[in-house]
Formats: structure tokens, C-alpha cells, sequence
């Protein structure tokens, strides 16, 4: 008998409500080169099964990495006495999963070379290359590429009849430089945050140019000014930046777990209650977030979730109203929804499957509109590229965000660099001073793939995206 | 439990057949126990052992490493094959440094069979121990209590071999009812000296001093920060603490090595002897675990050295093994006394670097901040958020408490700063 159907076997015969397992191996490979010093080049495999059980409305999980007859039926044994356990304090009456049917079906991130295929001197030439374009210009002291490559292979079976198999990959090359002058050290990044593709990717990205463009800006960055006192200015964000604003300010907030209180003692709970739901003005009225789980790339395309949900496609935030939630079987019923939404993931197999942030997007404006106009339009404001400092309460109302590289915005024209840039913002503030975003043309998306979160902490990933937008009257400054 | 044992008979496998000329095989083996609480129910209950099996080799400076969760004979063999393949194709590393030689290692001990033996019905006693405390009061507790068992092993080809087991017990609460929320948590070795009621206590102490909280101009202000709050940026200010970074430019502690440049009321040390806090034999790369004054009286002893910065630049190889703030007599109702107002901050929340170079980060306050005047609290107040250069305000500590074990690692007093920068308020 196969593992899958011997676990679900003992969980029914144990008299569990409900179960599954979770047969995965993950594969990770890292190359860290830090100027032209290899620090790290590794590859983990990590390899096991996690299975739980869901017991008069309490969760029990436990995992194990042998795979013996003996080993499984002692591992489900575990995760149900642990979930009677959990049933001394019960959540409320009782946690409800929402109504699910079995699947039995795959789903492979499509992609032409598998990054595990690739010879690592490839891998390691192509960063070389990158660090010494970099180290070529006198004021870059610190060049430093990091190449994740990560596979998952997952087995899913639960005591609702499904059996999935599922492949996902994932690639991030990311690399910085380093400007020392004047005193000052300041960092330009080249980021996309991953995307799950293959190495064909990689290679369209012509990363030796954007090397120089990199080494260029931090040197510009290391020699600007800084902006001096806070004042109300207009912000024009790049969509890499926005990938993390809409990140920390929309798609945590969003997540049902976190409504609920359950992240009360760590990542924190959320101002988007439940009873905005339909009625809160989040943002302006042409703010629109698309949970897509479907997108293709997105980190969070899996076919399914960890409850063996399908993946989905919905409104987060529609015409700047707050629509509906990121949610799991055992959140969604909280709010009366019978159906979850499938955003319940776990990084590793030994990993209990957490509410997470579904690939998320800022729809783009409808209006055709460019950067270069919007610059135009644009009397006193500043320009910001990529992720810098972040910080957010713990309810996701007030945050302040800085970014990778800064231009000054006076009368339509972007007049110089800047440095030390900072603004702060809160929510419904941020989102409602919208007032244009650039057309589907300019369109990106971004990965995240280190989201910490839970207890132990795990890393999760999904993607975010959206066109150049403008946000009105925002307290921008340099800091100290 | 993965056995010292077990961990010498691989070593013993990856000897006789790694072909590399040189190596590093390093084991950590774990039993955990996790139970996570909310809206006093339990949401979370995890149990199992977790493995980590890593090989690092060596063809000259040609490096490549594998891990694995398994310890069999073909995983081994795996983890051989894959990690010399790794390092024949790779590139030579100009900065590649010899694995650790044989070191008489410190004795230490970071092991409590009490802790070990902890039960998950005795884990739930205590859940449900701190679920009825919250009822009473008609709030909401969240929060987790978890036990860990850790079995390290390192050893190299040039005769590193060392062992060390530990243990830790790990309890934390965040209460809640409508505008307020606090937060207490304690990690000890030994479960011996966890005190349950007297954290209960705590935060009870703290939930009823904070109800109907108002909104204070943000500003400068005097600051009591507790234990935790203190706790909470000193692991920044340890991730930035790098001689290299520093040497190299990159940090406000350029050219700072034996200067005066944290205020003189400012100690921070690692020491092996410690009765309660645990601390490091080795580290995964085999710097043994030594005392180390790395801020004394304000002045810059010593900085975190890898081995190959150590070596190059003929430094003492090391790292945090665990960390000690030197603590005063002060009491917080003294604090209170010393300055004409000010406020207490429980804890700090996502603290980011805003520039590496001079030194300033930002956060927020989180779990509880009290306004002081004439001596005595005054009322609750909201959160702020705070942009400061955390060495200049350490040169504004007015006052110390007794340094206490706030985790299983780190003894840390409360401060009275003056002048922390309150840069924006928040709406709760």
C-alpha cells in the first residue's frame, strides 16, 4: 500500500474528522558570491512528510522523514493525539473546515530548462561576470549576487479522496553594489523578487547590462543629496516599489487569519475587519487588487493550496472598496463563507499550512497613460524605484517605506538623484490619494519570496504587480 | 533524538570515503513541541524531530556543500558525491580559509533534563492555564509555548570534533480586550526556572495599567524602555556589528575600534559562565565559544570576525554567543523621578535600517506605552513611531535597572534615554 493511502487509512480508522498528508521534497540551491569570493554554493534537499489531523474541531500535526509502514501510522498516531490535545481548548466551539470536495490531479510550473539542469558553472560565470561589471567602476567597493534556485515536489492525499502531485519551481537572481565615497556607503539593487520560471528566464534578463546600470545608479546615489524636512509632496512609485507597499498595507491586512486575531501574539492582527467588508473605503476609486493564484510566473501558482484547495482568481479590493479576503478552510467559515479561497500554504514538509497572501496585483489604470506623462503631470513630487527600509504596525494602518533609488520631480521633469529618501503614510490614507495609474502597457510583476510569518517562522512566497502609479499629498522627507 | 553516536559514526563514514582536501560535516538534530494559542483556543499543534546533515569540501580553494534531513548511508553517499561535484566545478575562492583544527573547547551547559521531559498534556496545562486567566479579565489571549531539544555536531577534516546538546522552553502571551493589548514572553534552558504565575502576574500588571489609552504628541521624549523593548533593537545593532562591514565603509563603526563611541553607561559582553543563559561551544563553522567584551564603558573592544577577516587581518575570530547588557540599581518608579515626564515602552515592532551608514533605524512601539509625569505614570497612551541613530541614543542613558534574563540567551536592564525621537503617532 501506497504511504498516501496508508496514512489516510489510519487517520479514518482512528476516527479523525478529517486528514491529510503532505509528501514533499524540496530541493535548494545557493550561490552567494559576495565580489569575487564564493561564499556559499550549496544544495539542500529536504525531504519528508508532514500529515494532519483534524479532530471535534482541533488541529494535530506532526512529521517525520522516514518512510516506513511503521513510521506513518506512528506519525498520524502523533498528529491525532495531539489534536485531542488541542481539543481541551477549543477554538471558540470549535474550528469548522469550509465545504471542499477531492481531487485527483497535477500541476507543474511550465517551464523550457529547468534551473537544476543547468551546469553550475554557468550559473557561476554569468555571476562572476555580473560582480566584476560592477567592481569595474572605482567607487564600488561591495558587489554581492545571490542565485536561488528552489524546487518542490509535493504528494497530497487527503480523506477527501484527493490525490495531487504537484511541481513548482522557482529562480532569484539578485545582486547589489556598493558605493563608498564622501563618507557615505549607499546600495542600488537589481530585484525582481523571483518569478517561477526557468533558467530561459535568466538568461532573457541580460543581467551584465543591467549590471552597469546598477553600479552607475549607486554611485549617482552615493553622491545626491538628500531631500531635507518632511513636507506633503506627490509620490510616483515604480510597480517593483508598490510590490511591497501593496504587500505590507493590503495583502497582509487581507489575510483572514490575521483578521481573526489568530496572529495576535506575533505578525500581528489587521485594521480590515470584517464588518468593512463591502463598505470601507480602502482606496480610490480606481484602486482595484486582484488576488490571482493563477497568474502565470506567480510564486503562489501552485494548482492547488496545502488543503487542497484549486487555485482561484478574485477581487481583494474592487473600485477601492474592500471585497473579500485571502482565506483557508479554517478561516473562511469565520465569516460565513462556505467555500475557502485556497490560500493555505507550508514552505517545507514539516510545516503546519498557514493563511498567506495569494499572488496579488494593482489592476492598471484604464486610461492610456505613461510614466514619462505622468512625470509630466507632475508639479512637486518624487520618484521612487525599487524596495528599501519598510515598517508597519502591527494592525497595518501606519507605515513608513523607503526605496532603492530616489529622483527629485519639479515642474514635469525629473531635475536630480536623490538620497536618504522616506515616507509615511497609513491606511486608508495612501491607497485613497491614488490618482492615476499607467495602462496595462507598463504592467510588471514582482515575486516575494521571503514573507515571514507563523510560529515556527516559515518563509512564504507569491507575487505582486501593477503599473506606475501616482499617490497625491504624501509626507515625504530625507531622513536624518 | 539523533544521538551523539549516530553523529560519530557518520563522521566516521564521511572520513573514510569524502575524497576532498578538506571538509566540514556538520549535524543538527532537534525535537520540537509547538503549541500556538489565539482568541484562547489553540490554532496550532506541531510535533516532530527535524535533521540537518551538511558537507562543505574543498578540492584546494574550490568549495561546494550539500545537506540533507537524512542520515543513512546513501544520503551520506549523496551528500559526498554532491557536494564534490559541486566544488570540482566551481570556481576558486580567493578568500577560502581551512577548516577548523582540534580546539579544547569550553565546558558549558546548555542542557536541562526538565526541560527535556516536558510533556505536551503538561504544555497544554499551561495553555490552558493562561486561556483561563484571559477569560477571567473577559479578554483574549494569543501566543505559544513551544520546547526544543538541540544535538550540534561538528567535525572536520583537520581534527575539529565537538558535541553539544540543549534545551529550551519558550512561552509567550499577548492579551486583548477592545483598545488594549499587551504582550509578555520568557525563554529559559531549564524549565526549572520558568516562573508561569509570575509571568501571568506580569501581564496582568501590564493589561490593567493600560486601559483607555489617548493620543500624545509625537516629539522628543525621555524613554523607560523595558528588558524586551531593549532586547528588541540590540539584535539589530548585533546583525550590523561587523568588523569587515565596518573596515570596509559600509557601517557608522568605521575606524570606531577603541573609541568611545556608544554612551559610557553602555556594556555589552558574551560570557560562557553564565548559570541561567545559555550560550554557544562552537559555532557551525568551529570558533569556540569564549567570553568576549565587545562594549565596555562606551568604548568599542572587539567586533563579530569571520574566520578568513580574522585570519587576513590577525583578529580574534568570533561572534555573539550570547549577549549581556550590564544593568544599574535603578529602579523604574527612581527612573520615573530623574526626568520631569517621559514615557515606558514595553517593546519595539518591525525596527528596519533607514541608512546602514549613519546608523539609523526605525520602529514602533507595540504592547503597551505608559506617560509618566511628576514622578508617576499618568495614563495609557497610543503607539509611535521612532527614526533614531540607536549608538547616539545609547550616549543619552540617564539611568540602568537591574539587568535581567529576558530570554534564554540574553540578560538585559531597562534604560532611561533621553530624547528618543518620537517621529509620528498612530491611530492606536
Amino acid at each position: 500500500m501506497d504511504f498516501l493511502s496508508l496514512a489516510m487509512d489510519t487517520a479514518k480508522s482512528l476516527g479523525a474528522d478529517y486528514a491529510d498528508i503532505r509528501i514533499q521534497k524540496s530541493h535548494t540551491e545557493m550561490i552567494y558570491l559576495r565580489n569575487l569570493s564564493l561564499k556559499n554554493t550549496s544544495l539542500q534537499e529536504v525531504y519528508g512528510y508532514g500529515i494532519r489531523v483534524f479532530k471535534n474541531g482541533a488541529w494535530g500535526f506532526a512529521h517525520n522523514n522516514v518512510f516506513s509502514h511503521d513510521a506513518v501510522n506512528e506519525t498520524v498516531k502523533k498528529a491525532f493525539a495531539i489534536a485531542q490535545q488541542s481539543g481541551r481548548i477549543r477554538h471558540g466551539k470549535g474550528l469548522v473546515l469550509a465545504h471542499e470536495r477531492g481531487y485527483i490531479d497535477t500541476y507543474k510550473t511550465p517551464f523550457s530548462i529547468d534551473p537544476f539542469d543547468v551546469p553550475l558553472s554557468e550559473k557561476v560565470e554569468l555571476m562572476m561576470e555580473v560582480n566584476k561589471t560592477m567592481l569595474n567602476f572605482a567607487e564600488i567597493k561591495l558587489a554581492i549576487f545571490m542565485l536561488e534556485s528552489r524546487k518542490d515536489e509535493k504528494l497530497f492525499a487527503s480523506t477527501l479522496g484527493s490525490r495531487l502531485d504537484i511541481q513548482t519551481v522557482y529562480i532569484e537572481p539578485t545582486f547589489t553594489a556598493t558605493a563608498v565615497a564622501e563618507g557615505d556607503s549607499q546600495s542600488r539593487t537589481f530585484s525582481l523578487g523571483g518569478q517561477a520560471r526557468g533558467w530561459e528566464w535568466v538568461r532573457s534578463l541580460n543581467l551584465t547590462d543591467k549590471a552597469v546600470q546598477i553600479a552607475e545608479e549607486a554611485i549617482m546615489k552615493v553622491h545626491a543629496d538628500s531631500l531635507g524636512a518632511e513636507e506633503r509632496r506627490d509620490l510616483i512609485l515604480d510597480p517593483n516599489h508598490t510590490a511591497l507597499t501593496m504587500h505590507e498595507s493590503v495583502g497582509h491586512p487581507t489575510e483572514l487569519d490575521r483578521v481573526l486575531g489568530w496572529e495576535a501574539d506575533f505578525a500581528g492582527i489587521s485594521f480590515a475587519t470584517p464588518e468593512k467588508l463591502g463598505n470601507y473605503q480602502y482606496g480610490a476609486k480606481i484602486v482595484n487588487f486582484v488576488a490571482d493564484n493563477t497568474l502565470e510566473g506567480g510564486l503562489a501558482t501552485a494548482g492547488y493550496d496545502d488543503d487542497g484547495v484549486p487555485n482561484q482568481k478574485w477581487y481583494i479590493i474592487k473600485d477601492g472598496i474592500l471585497n473579500e479576503y485571502g482565506n483557508t478552510r479554517a478561516t473562511a467559515p469565520f465569516i460565513g463563507m462556505e467555500m475557502s479561497r485556497g490560500c493555505n500554504r507550508a514552505t517545507n514538509y514539516y510545516d503546519f499550512p498557514i493563511n498567506r497572501i495569494p499572488n496579488l496585483y494593482l489592476q492598471p489604470g484604464k486610461e492610456k497613460l505613461t510614466p514619462q506623462e505622468l512625470i509630466a503631470d507632475t508639479k512637486d513630487g518624487v520618484y521612487i524605484e525599487g524596495r528599501g527600509s519598510f515598517s508597519i504596525d502591527q494592525h497595518r494602518v501606519n507605515f513608513q517605506f523607503g526605496g532603492d533609488m530616489f529622483w527629485e520631480i519639479k515642474n514635469g521633469k525629473k531635475i536630480r538623484p536623490l538620497k536618504k529618501v522616506i515616507y509615511k503614510s497609513n491606511n486608508p490614507e495612501f491607497w485613497n490619494s491614488v490618482d492615476a495609474i499607467c495602462d496595462e502597457r507598463f504592467f510588471q510583476t514582482f515575486g516575494i519570496a521571503n514573507c515571514g510569518k507563523g510560529q515556527p517562522g516559515q518563509r512564504g512566497r507569491m507575487t505582486h504587480g501593477g503599473s506606475y502609479a501616482r499617490f497625491r499629498n504624501i509626507r515625504v522627507g530625507g531622513s536624518q | 533524538m539523533i544521538t551523539r553516536d549516530q553523529m560519530q559514526k557518520a563522521a566516521e563514514f564521511i572520513r573514510k570515503n569524502c575524497r576532498a582536501s578538506d571538509f566540514a560535516f556538520g549535524i543538527n538534530g532537534s525535537d520540537n513541541l509547538l503549541t500556538r494559542f489565539a482568541q484562547n483556543g489553540i490554532t496550532q499543534h506541531i510535533t516532530g524531530e527535524n535533521l540537518r546533515v551538511s558537507l562543505e569540501v574543498a578540492f584546494d580553494n574550490k568549495t561546494g556543500t550539500a545537506t540533507v534531513n537524512r542520515l543513512d548511508d546513501d544520503s551520506l553517499k549523496y551528500l559526498i558525491r554532491t557536494s564534490e561535484n559541486m566544488a570540482k566545478l566551481n570556481q576558486p575562492d580567493p578568500e577560502f580559509i581551512a577548516s577548523e583544527p582540534a580546539h579544547e573547547l569550553p565546558e558549558v551547559n546548555n542542557y536541562s533534563d526538565r526541560t527535556a521531559e516536558l510533556t505536551v498534556e503538561k504544555i497544554v496545562d499551561a495553555v490552558v492555564k493562561c486561556v483561563n486567566n484571559a477569560k477571567a479579565k473577559n479578554a483574549k489571549v494569543s501566543g505559544i509555548s513551544e520546547k526544543n531539544i538541540h544535538n550540534t555536531f561538528l567535525y572536520t577534516k583537520n581534527g575539529f570534533e565537538g558535541f553539544d546538546q540543549s534545551t529550551s522552553f519558550s512561552h509567550s502571551m499577548t492579551m486583548k480586550k477592545e483598545g488594549v493589548e499587551t504582550k509578555v514572553s520568557k525563554s529559559v534552558k531549564d524549565y526549572n526556572k520558568f516562573n508561569m504565575s509570575g509571568l501571568i502576574e506580569q501581564l496582568n500588571s501590564q493589561f490593567d495599567s493600560l486601559q483607555n489609552p489617548v493620543q500624545l504628541a509625537k516629539g522628543r521624549y525621555p524613554i523607560i524602555l523595558r528588558p524586551a523593548a531593549v532586547l528588541n533593537w540590540l539584535v539589530y545593532l548585533i546583525w550590523t556589528f561587523d568588523r569587515r562591514t565596518a573596515d570596509e565603509g559600509h557601517t557608522p563603526f568605521t575606524d570606531q575600534i577603541g573609541k568611545q563611541f556608544f554612551g559610557e553607561k553602555f556594556y555589552f559582553r558574551s560570557r560562557l559562565d553564565d548559570p541561567d543563559l545559555a550560550t554557544s561551544k562552537f559555532s557551525s563553522d568551529g570558533i569556540p565559544g569564549a567570553n568576549m567584551d565587545w562594549i565596555i564603558n562606551g568604548v568599542i573592544k572587539n567586533m563579530s570576525a569571520t574566520r578568513y577577516y580574522a585570519k587576513l587581518k590577525n583578529l580574534k575570530a568570533a561572534r555573539p554567543f550570547n549577549v549581556i547588557v550590564e544593568g544599574g540599581t535603578a529602579t523604574e518608579e527612581e527612573m520615573m523621578k530623574q526626568v520631569d515626564r517621559g514615557v515606558i515602552v514595553n517593546r519595539f515592532w518591525y525596527i528596519r535600517p533607514i541608512d546602514r551608514k549613519t546608523g539609523e533605524w526605525t520602529g514602533l512601539t507595540r504592547d503597551g506605552v505608559l506617560y509618566f509625569e511628576n514622578g508617576k505614570i499618568q495614563k495609557s497612551v497610543t503607539n509611535f513611531r521612532w527614526n533614531e541613530i540607536l549608538h547616539d541614543a545609547t550616549k543619552r542613558i540617564l539611568a540602568l535597572g537591574p539587568s535581567i534574563q529576558q530570554e534564554y540567551y540574553a540578560r538585559i536592564p531597562a534604560m532611561l534615554i533621553d530624547d528618543f525621537n518620537f517621529v509620528d503617532v498612530t491611530t492606536f
